[in-house]
């Protein structure tokens, strides 16, 4: 299943919507689709914010696949080269005053995901998670 | 999903001054705005104590978690706190991996935050 979307906050809600929906058809934990549901709102608000600058007239498109074991969450935007896995991993810290704001969501998105893959692919970021299920009980 | 904000005055004493904030539905990066511009006005009043109520917050990402931080951060400038009540597991467990709000107060439910605002008006009482 591919989205096409605009580059709006709404549009990355219709997409989080849509894989409740596709995950929930194909039976996914309902604890392993809040984690994976979080992680493409997290991916998707960076390639808004950052490399589509909010700029509505801009898309980027969003593929889900299901394998029975393993959940497939794949972002593509025309943005500037950007590569989330290389952020650093932040320590915790004892005040939360004294942090940075940004660098929440690739935290986030790397908790609830088995691998996060990048790569430039024809002048596209792509963006790949992977989460494995088991079959019995999709967590 | 939407979010719903219900914002209620539950406390008399201009220096303990509390507001509770349920949310309901989703905090994320679509209405993570929506709370800012609910919350304005009400940090800009003597509030003391801001509980959120979040026993029907069904999702949240980091743009909400920084709607928290930035309130947290004003009321502790003025010697306030923020407070969680009835926060679903999930929610929860988006907290403890941020480890985003050190030092904010979760409760499990209204008793166990009644009895803990009871302690802090006793004891504000006390030193006047």
């Amino acid at each position: 299943m591919t989205l096409e979307l605009h580059a709006t906050p709404q549009e990355v809600m219709r997409a989080v919507e849509a894989l409740q929906t596709f995950g929930q058809a194909r039976q996914v934990a309902e604890r392993t689709l809040f984690g994976l549901a979080l992680a493409l709102e997290e991916c998707s608000s960076n390639i808004v914010n950052h490399a589509l600058q909010r700029d509505a007239g801009k898309t980027f498109r969003v593929t889900f696949e299901h394998t029975g074991s393993t959940m497939f969450i794949e972002l593509r935007d025309r943005g500037p080269m950007f590569d989330p896995t290389q952020a650093p991993v932040m320590e915790p810290a004892a005040d939360d005053d004294a942090r940075p704001p940004g660098g929440w969501g690739i935290q986030l998105v790397r908790r609830y995901t088995d691998d996060v893959r990048y790569m430039r692919a024809d002048d596209e970021n792509v963006l790949r998670l992977i989460k494995h299920m088991s079959p019995n009980n999709g967590q | 999903m939407p979010l719903e904000i219900l914002i209620l005055k539950t406390s008399g004493d201009k220096n303990l001054a509390a507001v509770t904030v349920k949310l309901t539905g989703s905090l994320d990066t679509a209405t993570a705005p929506e709370l800012e511009r609910h919350l304005a006005p009400v940090l800009a009043g003597p509030v003391k104590h801001l509980v959120f109520d979040l026993a029907q917050l069904k999702f949240i990402s980091s743009a909400g978690l920084r709607v928290f931080a930035a309130a947290r951060k004003q009321l502790k400038e003025r010697s306030g706190q923020t407070l969680f009540v009835n926060m679903q597991s999930q929610i929860q467990e988006v907290f403890e991996i941020m480890k985003s709000l050190p030092g904010v107060a979760i409760f499990k439910d209204e008793a166990e935050l009644d009895a803990y605002l009871a302690v802090r008006q006793r004891k504000h009482l006390e030193n006047q």
